[in-house]
């Protein structure tokens, strides 16, 4: 597949990238013209014999172009040979039958042969069949096997014979007892299934490995067994896990999830006990470092997809992006406006160089009332009127608002913000009266009082009435001297020992 | 004035670069297939990051950042994990005696010759806090901070000798030229208060770091990108006051002619560097006023004073904690303080456990700990990220420098293992990560590499450490060179 001349010019490449493009256009065509035809064989419509030659005519010059263009991107090499190889021939094929089936159907050659129009419709049937097969590959090329049907719901599953879906197979692996757990089925193979079988399994054998039994492992791929029975330091499979990332050798690739320290621990410590297939943890002896790293693969098989949860929902919001106009009108101002990240249109607000900022200017941000996330207004002139044109910033998820002269009054008006989970309240007249109001808020996460009017005890109330909410009131002049007093006298005990 | 005139015309000799010479002939040569080498020397593409008069001006991350701002602590000379953190009771049993030999073969050292003593740990050590961290009574103050912080004990570094450490741990390379952390910061973020400089160096303990400010310099990235060093004490930056008989008006107008005068040279040299100088004159004219306001600790409360342990007037580590409050308070994007003195060999009355390390902690150990609690109640530790710790460790062994006893109880430079910790912006809270071997001479479970924490620290500010890069030379650097890999386990 490597031509060294292609390869100079960046030429093949920049072609070969316009093969998902091009070969849309004899798939459409070569349906569109399977349609007619039926269409025509019922009598349903009537299309002149012209046009469907010309649509035909067009269906073979673009799976050809698209042969030439795919053949060029295929050559940039990372496709899985034999399914690649299945896509092209059969993509060749598409293109040929197309070229076959506007011969046989030239009026010159029907007249000469009897059966012509029969044979006509055989390689047209051919052509669409191949068109479906070889996009269906195409599909598996670029997007992976199975891509299709992945989520393919219940009751089709059952129906289908497919294996139950990758979320309900984790139920199935679910951890009560971790001594009757066996090893091998219960700890080993969901380890091997997270990291290693997508690439070496019955139908798909990178490195000619299969990693889906035990008896694969022990026979190995190219570069000889991946294991080798109680002794891990010599069996392949672990030692390419603890290959740099860098490493061409290293496994899994470089991108692709890697094992945690935990799972090549256990790996080892099931080879290093012989790899059985049916003992179980009680069985086998657990030294030092397994105990906690069996402890996480419980707790990890036992909690249902903890990464999906961290994602903050507000950030995966799509918005649309902000006018340049009102942008510059608050640069003006001389606020710093700044994208929270290169990927979305999410904004940052500061007025740090423009203390002198005021309610008035406050209607400048009422444009952005989608964009702005980040807020800060800290020691500027506002007060409570400004709080009414904040309370319409509705993606608004971060706010400061410390060393200004608000007030509980002005504090209400936020209640109705539902992504707010930072609030800077230090320095201000806000009372317990404004805290109980917001403290209800269902998506704050922490509200910083310091200096301002809230007391200790409704602080120590409303962190008992919703403990996920952090309220921080900070030190006062007698709690500190007292906890600095404790510390001088461990310090002076310490030197005395 | 004839004087004036020669030095005209050698800075304009001076320009007459080889570059010029490529660039006036670049007809004839570019018909000779040179074009696309030529094209590399024009002016306009020496100054790839499209560098103006705004450098400082805010700039967007790759990603939402989970730290708008870093305090770096960095007590220079490495200080003792074993004494500090890392407790290691099995230690105590080895007290005395000799080194087993798998821990010397193949291995060197800065100091230790033949076979040492095994050193067991001097601190007495405890669990505080909900997370139950291990922090010694070396540290009695931080003990009330412990379940902010996120302990990584099992860091490792390439370098046994300090400046080249510090020049790995703050510019990932162990020779000179390339930036540090707080000039990367600062080239991919901006500066937020126009007022005051992005990257502020605050210093401590009577020298500065072994390696010199080459740790806080910029390399090869525009040096108005460089940490602005401020003195601790009466005068924070030298000659901000106007001087005597000169009025401000003056001082204004000096500036801008100076500016202008600078411009013109730019229009025809391009050189990016005079487009720093403009801009340092323009910000060093604005830091007069700004400067002495946010340096000036008299309108403090005294309670906050006591806090820190901070005595008005005296140039100290705790008033460069304090300071480094007030600074990111004031929305600076990077403040990187250096404490010198913790070099504890055992070799001297002042560089050892017992008198040293004890002294030494006493003057950081209160201002650390109130600065995490300072940062805290503002409301700002959840945007700050706080990062504390040496160059590199501190040997199990006893040090026996020249192969003989020391007088006092010391330990020589360990690269194997160590311990950082870092609290605040987007690090999980109360979390110990990593772990050494029974005698702390070894990182046995995730180790991090220096690397790695950088990349860690980039990512907390919004940037993949693999794409964040300079080209210089012909080729894109980054901060991790090719190594790093995010510690995702510490991220919240």
């Amino acid at each position: 597949m490597h031509h060294p001349l292609l390869e100079v010019t960046g030429w093949p490449i920049f072609i070969g990238r316009f093969h998902p493009v091009i070969v849309h256009l004899p798939i459409g065509f070569l349906l569109i013209l399977a349609l007619l035809e039926i269409m025509q064989r019922f009598s349903k419509i009537r299309v002149s014999q012209d046009m469907l030659r010309y649509i035909l005519l067009w269906s073979a010059i673009s799976s050809t172009l698209a042969c030439v263009a795919g053949y060029l991107l295929a050559s940039g090499g990372g496709y899985q040979e034999m399914l690649l190889s299945n896509h092209q021939w059969q993509g060749i094929a598409v293109a040929a039958f197309s070229w076959i089936a506007w011969i046989v159907g030239a009026d010159q050659f029907r007249k000469k042969i009897q059966s012509g129009r029969v044979f006509y419709f055989a390689t047209l049937g051919i052509a669409v069949a191949l068109t479906l097969a070889a996009g269906h590959q195409g599909g598996s090329l670029t997007h992976g096997e199975g891509y299709l049907t992945q989520h393919t719901p219940e009751p089709f599953r059952s129906i289908t014979g497919m294996q139950p879906s990758p979320e309900q197979a984790d139920n199935g692996h679910r951890i009560t007892d971790i001594q009757q757990a066996v090893v091998y089925t219960d700890i080993v193979k969901p380890i091997l299934e997270r990291r290693c079988t997508q690439c070496h399994n019955a139908s798909k054998q990178k490195g000619d490995l299969r990693m889906d039994q035990i008896a694969m492992l022990v026979k190995g791929g190219e570069s000889g067994p991946a294991l080798i029975t109680g002794n891990s330091a010599q069996s392949k499979m672990i030692l390419r896990c603890m290959l740099p990332e860098n490493d061409d050798k290293h496994m899994p690739p470089k991108g692709k999830p890697q094992l945690t320290q935990d799972e090549i621990l256990l790996l080892s410590w099931w080879i290093d006990k012989g790899a059985p297939a049916e003992k179980r943890v009680a069985d086998l002896k657990i030294s030092g470092q397994i105990e906690p790293a069996l402890a996480t693969i419980v707790s990890n098989a036992n909690s249902a997809a903890p990464e999906r949860a961290m994602k903050p929902s507000l950030f995966s919001k799509e918005i649309p992006k902000a006018n340049v106009k009102d942008i510059e009108a608050l640069r003006a101002a001389g606020l710093i406006v700044n994208n929270l990240s290169n990927d979305q249109h999410f904004l940052e607000v500061s007025a740090v160089n423009s203390p002198g900022f005021d309610d008035g200017e406050c209607t400048l941000l009422t444009p952005l009332s989608e964009q702005v996330t980040w807020l800060k207004l800290a020691g500027t002139n506002i007060t409570d009127t400004a709080l009414s044109h904040i309370a319409a910033l509705k993606n608004l998820s971060k706010l400061h608002l410390e060393h200004t002269a608000i007030t509980d009054r002005g504090l209400a008006q936020l209640k109705n913000l539902t992504h707010l989970e930072y609030l800077n309240l230090t320095h201000t007249k806000i009372t317990d009266t404004g805290l109980k109001t917001i403290a209800s808020m269902k998506s704050l996460k922490s509200i910083y009082v310091w200096q301002s009017a809230v007391t200790d005890s409704a602080v120590a109330q409303l962190t008992r009435q919703y403990p996920k909410l952090s309220i921080v009131n900070g030190v006062n002049v007698s709690g500190l001297a007292q906890s600095i007093k404790k510390t001088d006298q461990l310090e002076a005990t310490a030197k005395k020992h | 004035m004839e004087k004036l005139i020669t030095e005209l015309q050698q800075t304009k000799v001076l320009h007459q670069t080889r570059r010029h010479f490529l660039q006036s002939c670049g007809f004839s040569l570019g018909a000779l297939g040179l074009g696309s080498l030529l094209d590399s020397c024009s002016p306009t593409t020496s100054n790839p990051s499209g560098l103006s008069a705004d450098a400082m001006s805010v700039k967007t991350p790759q990603f939402v950042p989970k730290a708008k701002r870093v305090i770096y602590i960095h007590m220079a000379g490495a200080p003792s994990q074993l004494e500090l953190f890392d407790y290691k009771p099995e230690l105590l049993k080895y007290h005395g005696k000799d080194c087993p030999a798998e821990f010397l073969e193949g291995k060197k050292f800065a100091f230790i010759q033949g076979v040492p003593k095994m050193l067991g740990p001097q601190g007495k050590f405890n669990q505080y806090g909900q997370s139950g961290a291990w922090i010694s009574d070396y540290l009695p103050h931080l003990q009330t901070v412990a379940d902010d912080i996120t302990f990584i004990k099992s860091m490792h570094t390439d370098q046994f000798n300090h400046a080249p450490a510090q020049l790995l741990m703050h510019t990932g390379g162990a020779r000179l030229g390339r930036p540090s952390l707080g000039s990367w910061a600062v080239y991919g973020l901006g500066s937020e208060n126009q007022n005051l400089p992005g990257f502020i160096v605050l210093t401590s303990g009577g020298k500065q770091p072994d390696a010199g400010k080459s740790i806080w310099g910029s390399g090869f990235l525009p040096s108005v990108y460089q940490g602005v060093q401020c003195r601790t004490g009466t005068d924070p930056v030298l000659y901000v006051s106007d001087p005597k008989g000169i009025s401000r008006d003056l001082r204004k107008q000096t500036i801008e002619t100076i500016n202008e005068i600078n411009r013109q040279s730019y229009e025809d040299i391009q050189d990016p560097e005079i487009l720093t100088r403009i801009s340092q004159y323009e910000m060093a004219f604005r830091m007069q006023m700004s400067v002495p306001e946010v340096m000036d600790i008299t309108k403090e409360p005294s309670f906050i004073l006591d806090m820190y342990g901070v005595k008005p007037g005296e140039g100290s580590f705790a008033m460069n904690c304090l300071l480094a409050r007030k600074l990111i308070e004031n929305d600076v994007r990077f403040v990187q303080l250096f404490d010198w003195g913790w070099d504890g060999h055992g070799s001297n009355a002042r560089d050892n456990i017992e008198g040293g390390l004890h002294e030494k902690c006493r003057q950081t150990d209160q201002p650390v700990a109130a600065l995490l609690r300072d940062l805290k109640m503002r409301g700002l530790l959840e945007e700050t990220l706080v990062v504390w710790g040496g160059e590199f460790g501190r040997t199990p062994m006893q040090e026996n420098r020249n192969g003989l006893v020391m007088p006092y109880m010391g330990r020589d430079h360990h690269v194997e293992a160590f311990t950082m910790w870092m609290a605040g912006g987007g690090i999980k809270k109360g979390v110990v990560h990593g772990e050494t071997d029974e005698l702390g001479y070894y990182g046995v479970k995730d180790r991090v590499h220096v690397h790695d924490l950088q990349a860690t620290i980039l990512h907390l500010l919004g940037f993949d450490h693999e794409k964040f890069t300079y080209p210089f030379q012909g080729r894109n650097f980054r901060l991790t060179d090719v190594e790093g890999k995010l510690v995702k386990e510490i991220i919240a």
